[in-house]
């Protein structure tokens, strides 16, 4: 049963070669959290190597890249816990940016100049992943009748209505103002690697490995319990799951609630990196950035969506926004066609983020419309309905 | 399937074909009358390497100034025309044995400015140690992630345009701010604060216009907010009455519409309309709906978030108020009127720049004199131009006229001037200015 | 398109008593504001319940259509050297025709090159991939208007008088107002009368209910997606025109938050019906009129959606939507 689960969920080592993809299977599948724990050890240490290399030296120096992957582990965090509403229980949720809100402003009200009730970080990991999951049940419990894209709306809904109400609650918010000065963590030495603090992205760094592995392997034992059966029995066909004894109502509020913790937790880190929370932090964009995240990465695949989600902050935040300092340093020779004269080192890049970033969706989509590394059951699904597709085509061809 | 692979290597050609026309030298017309317009600043936008002064011999030290700005999607109209002022800085100020150049950061994802973005960019600027000090950044939520973490680096900031209290006052929370080196700011800005200014314009509503019942509506954005508020209490002090006791919200994504709004506002008869917002949140709209809905003959005011250019000026408030809007309108810059020279500022921006300059622009400007000025003075050390520009015993004499930063940062120069519309010139004409003296 | 068509009486019913009471509270200038808001809302949901009936995608990228709508709009009449009130009234006519009909045509036709790119290779994909694909194509508009007309908002010219009033029972009404609210219900019957009464508009319905087996009865898939995606865009292009005519402004980034409310309409209604989507627009509009004078202008956003999700915990498939919603 493992080694059918594993395959499924290690799709991104198809591109090793065949021997060693079969020996880390094989490891992974008896030894799960371990291997997780194995890989996320494997690329924490990579990247900071890796950036020290061209191209990606072009982009910035290394504590930049740090910095910038530690802001990245946040959306990875909200990435693995939409995957499970969406990837997993089949429920498309378009406001999961309000659990990220909450979570962020639970650890912002609690720990910040504004209130004074200087709750330590580390326990507020907890309360606000709790304080999360309590909104993700309330939030969730009036969509259990809805079937599908009403789902959607209301969560949408659901994701306007949370920053209005921090806009406008300003006894507790502090309204349009946000919360600022938010804590860091205190870490009393903990990592040997400096203390917390504006400056030293490595602290933040190693936190946010160490919460994206515990989340991963958590997520893994449950995508293999139970529930996580129940979830797949009810994205495929609720009504069938149902009569064969899923309760569906507490399968979905339990996705719901584990999404949520999920970016609870992701809140609570992202507070107090920032030291900032403000109302405008958390519009439908985030919200969408974050499902495209885990389309692109492959739906319902756990490192999959974690690196659609790695990929996406990178293109998004780093690669399009030092693309003209870093073309303009590599100096290309400017072409000169006559009629057309291009030289890219002169042009903007800055400009066309946009553009280029929706032609970047758009062609990822139409390219691997079921994501970078979909998990092994999509697939099959997929190719199933492609096939089908295939015959109609034929039919319409011969008629 | 062909399909789509088709289909995407369209996409991937519109990329090189849309990268092409950004390069092409046609471009002027794109972007049309806006200041920001993305072509006419691509060939000079990288990097920054045009802008050094011819001065920059061999042997200089290379040394930079780091921009943090919002420079694309809907606030790029902000972010483009103070990076502008900069490099018209740069272009014109010899800074002798010094080769400056520019680290360009925009802090806009999706298209707005994004705090987190912010301190990315920040941290980007601090790793930069070529970096002297940072023009930047524009707005509030983004100075408040920024200015602990450059707090900690000791890179000294100079924001153009934050006005919000909380950011360098410590009866506001601005110590909480600069907890890392309470002693050494970091954090300097050369326009006013929101409080000053929203009494300016309750000024101007109940001693020139000698209004006594106003209406007042805010875009419940930080700037907005900050600004309606303290025109309310200000007017109410004065002795006049806000209708409803309150500002009115109308979010910028509530697709600005405020016919219904000015339905209600009619009919408790205001003498006075007051907006606190920006014209991209609404300004421009409100004044032009107010014709619409028959109110174009009462008076409105706002801030300088109104000041961006004569009527001629596509986009700006006066061009979409409309004629008819125009006039009864008054506006307040947190600066003085009497700059040393500002035709010259001007001309010279146009003859850069191809437009007009933005509002923001001589900020921009006065910012890069500030961090020049500490660098001829101290040389290519962070920590002493930190330590310089910080000093409240330096005056600068800058585009904005004399000014010296107080122990918390803020600007000397505690003028509000008041503008009103003229229907001679179609632009803004100065009406007096007040100065709130030292805080 | 609900069979039942005494239950489907009864809905409106409710909301024409609501709408009268409302009259009396709001007064008859608000209302008028209402069914105005309500009206460019009814007209982008149109666009958004038609595709969403026929391949049951959200097509975010709607909202911006509309948003390039209006900027086709504001190129046209300032290119052709209008910049205030005509007041030549068959000149007017004309120019007001003209205008309708080539954003309508500039529209449709950009709506069907979009389906064709970034929606049809994708139709047997999972169904999250053309949504992503909407995403994208709404970032790609948004930036390419923004590179052509600028970031600031733009001064369009408003070709009728907004000043222009006329009598409604003791009440000066904008003519303005009452001609938006006008071409909206003139355009929704025409669309009402296409679908009902036309072979394409048979097409589209039966393509809506099963696809396969339209095809099997000789529907030209293809061709009758294409066309839905055309009409809708055409009204959401219409509803370009009506936003410059109304508010004489517009700028790049008006698509996103009209989208997510004409969205919202179409849901509310119950979407894939199309008198559902109009009805779902004007109700948003009364909403947001009603928080206004209540005095909750701050909060009127949170107001709609949490009205959207009471409607839809009590009727899961909207106002008008069938009962028995097997998609999923």
């Amino acid at each position: 049963m493992s080694a059918r689960r594993l395959q499924g969920g290690s799709a991104p080592l198809r591109l090793l070669p065949g021997a060693l993809r079969r020996g880390i299977e094989r490891f992974a599948g008896r030894h799960q959290s371990l291997a997780v724990l194995v890989g996320v050890a494997l690329v924490g240490a990579f990247l900071p190597v890796i950036v020290g290399v061209p191209p990606f030296s072009g982009f910035g120096n290394r504590n930049d890249f740090v910095d910038g992957f530690a802001n990245a582990g946040v959306f990875v965090l909200l990435a693995l816990g939409l995957n499970v509403v969406v990837g997993l229980a089949g429920l498309l949720d378009l406001g999961y940016a309000a659990f990220f809100a909450i979570g962020s402003y639970a650890y912002a009200y609690s720990a910040s100049p504004f209130s004074h009730l200087d709750v330590p970080f580390w326990p507020m990991l907890l309360v606000g992943a709790m304080v999360a999951a309590t909104f993700g049940i309330l939030l969730g419990a009036p969509t259990l009748r809805l079937r599908g894209d009403y789902l959607a709306i209301v969560t949408l809904g659901f994701g306007e209505i949370v920053p209005v109400v921090f806009l406008n609650s300003d006894t507790y918010t502090n309204g349009t103002n946000g919360i600022s000065a938010v804590y860091q963590p205190s870490a009393y030495g903990l990592f040997g690697i400096g203390s917390f603090g504006f400056g030293n992205p490595w602290p933040y760094y190693v936190t946010v490995l160490a919460i994206v592995a515990v989340a991963m392997m958590l997520l893994y034992r449950l995508q293999d319990s139970r529930l996580g059966r129940a979830w797949v029995a009810i994205r495929e066909d609720e009504v069938a799951a149902a009569s064969m004894g899923v309760n569906t109502v507490t399968t979905k509020l339990l996705a719901f609630a584990i999404g949520a913790s999920t970016a609870g937790l992701a809140g609570v880190f992202n507070a107090s990196k920032l030291s900032l929370v403000s109302p405008d932090q958390f519009g439908f964009t985030v919200s969408f950035t974050i499902l495209a995240m885990v389309v692109l990465g492959g739906m319902g695949n756990i490192w999959g969506v974690a690196i659609g989600a790695f990929t996406l902050y990178e293109v998004q935040s780093v690669f399009l926004k030092q693309l003209t300092n870093f073309v303009h340093d590599i100096h290309l020779p400017a072409v000169d066609l006559g009629f057309l004269r291009l030289d890219i080192s002169a042009i903007d890049f800055v400009q066309y983020q946009f553009l280029l970033y929706g032609l970047a969706l758009v062609s990822m989509m139409l390219l691997r419309p079921e994501g970078l590394f979909p998990s092994r059951e999509r697939k099959r699904e997929l190719h199933e309905s492609a096939e089908e597709a295939a015959e109609s085509n034929e039919e319409v061809v011969q008629a | 399937m062909k399909l789509a692979r088709v289909g995407a290597a369209l996409a991937i050609a519109s990329i090189v074909v849309g990268a092409c026309s950004g390069s092409a030298t046609t471009a002027p017309s794109a972007g049309g009358g806006a200041s920001a317009a993305p072509a006419s600043a691509a060939p000079s936008a990288v990097g920054g390497a045009s802008a050094a002064p011819a001065s920059a011999a061999a042997g200089a030290v290379d040394v930079k100034i780091g921009i943090e700005l919002p420079l694309s999607g809907a606030d790029l109209p902000n972010g483009q025309p103070t990076l502008n002022g900069v490099k018209l800085a740069l272009a014109q100020i010899p800074v002798p044995g010094f080769n400056v150049t520019l680290n360009v950061q925009d802090d806009a994802v999706n298209g707005v400015h994004d705090p987190q973005q912010g301190a990315k960019n920040i941290q980007t600027l601090v790793n930069d140690a070529s970096v002297m000090g940072v023009v930047g950044p524009f707005n509030s939520n983004v100075a408040k992630a920024e200015i602990p973490i450059g707090n900690a680096a000791g890179l000294v900031q100079c924001s153009p345009a934050n006005t919000n209290i909380s950011l360098t006052k410590p009866e506001f929370g601005a110590g909480d701010l600069r907890k890392t080196n309470p002693d050494k700011i970091a954090y300097v800005r050369v326009a006013t604060t929101d409080d000053i200014q929203g009494a300016a314009g309750a000024d101007i509503a109940y001693t020139i216009v000698k209004a006594r019942k106003a209406f007042v509506i805010d875009d419940t954005e930080t700037y907005g907010k900050a600004l309606s508020d303290q025109f309310v209490a200000t007017f109410t002090k004065l002795g006049g009455t806000v209708i409803g006791g309150s500002s009115h919200g109308v979010p910028k994504s509530g697709q600005g519409d405020f016919t219904s709004l000015l339905s209600l506002a009619k009919k408790d008869s205001p003498d006075f309309v007051f907006f606190g917002g920006v014209t991209a949140t609404g300004g421009g709209l409100l004044r032009k709906q107010m014709v619409t809905a028959g109110m174009g003959a009462i008076p409105m005011g706002g801030g300088d978030g109104l000041s961006d250019g004569a009527a001629s000026v596509k986009g700006s408030f006066l061009n979409l108020a409309g004629d008819q809007g125009d006039p009864n309108t008054y506006m307040t810059v947190a600066a003085t009127h009497d700059i040393p020279n500002p035709t010259k500022l001007a001309a010279d921006y146009k003859a850069m720049f191809g437009a007009e300059p933005g509002a923001y622009s001589a900020s921009g400007y006065a910012c890069a004199q500030v961090i020049l000025e500490a660098l001829k003075n101290v040389g290519a050390d962070r920590a002493k131009v930190r330590a310089y520009v910080t000093d409240p015993s330096h005056t600068y004499d800058t585009v904005l006229g004399k000014f010296q930063f107080d122990k918390n940062g803020d600007t000397t120069q505690r003028i509000i001037s008041d503008y009103t519309f003229d229907p001679g010139t179609k632009d803004w004409k100065f009406v007096s200015q007040k100065d709130f003296g030292a805080g | 398109m609900t069979r039942r068509p005494g239950r489907a009486l009864l809905v409106p019913a409710i909301l024409l008593l609501l709408a009268t009471l409302d009259w009396s509270y709001v007064g008859t200038e608000q209302f008028v504001n209402a069914l105005t808001i309500g009206a460019v809302y009814a007209l982008i949901a149109l666009g958004y319940t038609m595709v969403y009936g026929i391949i049951e995608l959200i097509n975010f990228a709607h909202g911006d259509v509309f948003m390039v709508g209006s900027f086709v709009t504001y190129w046209l009449l300032s290119s052709l050297g209008f910049n205030g009130t005509i007041s030549d009234l068959p000149l007017l006519v004309v120019v007001l025709v003209g205008t309708f009909l080539a954003a309508m045509v500039v529209m449709g036709g950009i709506g069907v090159v979009i389906e064709r790119f970034a929606y049809r290779p994708l139709r047997n994909a999972p169904r999250l991939a053309p949504l992503i694909t909407a995403i994208g194509v709404s970032f790609i508009l948004q930036n390419i208007i923004q590179i052509f007309f600028g970031p600031s908002p733009i001064s369009a010219p408003q070709v009728i008088d907004v000043q222009a009033r006329v009598n409604l029972g003791g009440v000066d009404v904008s003519v303005v107002k009452l001609f938006v609210i006008a071409v909206a219900f003139i355009l929704m019957i025409a669309l009402q009368t296409f679908v009902s009464r036309t072979r394409m508009g048979r097409a589209m319905r039966s393509t809506a209910i099963d696809r396969d087996a339209a095809q099997l009865m000789g529907v030209d898939i293809n061709t009758t997606i294409a066309v839905t995606f055309f009409i809708g865009s055409a009204l959401a292009g219409a509803a370009g025109v009506v936003q410059v005519l109304y508010l004489g402004t517009t700028n790049f980034q008006l698509g996103f938050q009209a989208g997510l409310k004409a969205f919202t309409s179409a849901v509310l209604g119950g979407i894939g019906n199309i008198t559902g989507a109009a009805l779902g627009g004007f109700l948003i509009g009364f909403i947001e009129v009603n928080s206004t004078v209540a005095g909750f202008s701050r909060w009127s956003e949170a107001i709609v959606f949490g009205i959207l999700v009471l409607v839809l915990v009590f009727r899961p498939t909207g106002l008008l939507g069938q009962q028995l919603g097997e998609r999923a």
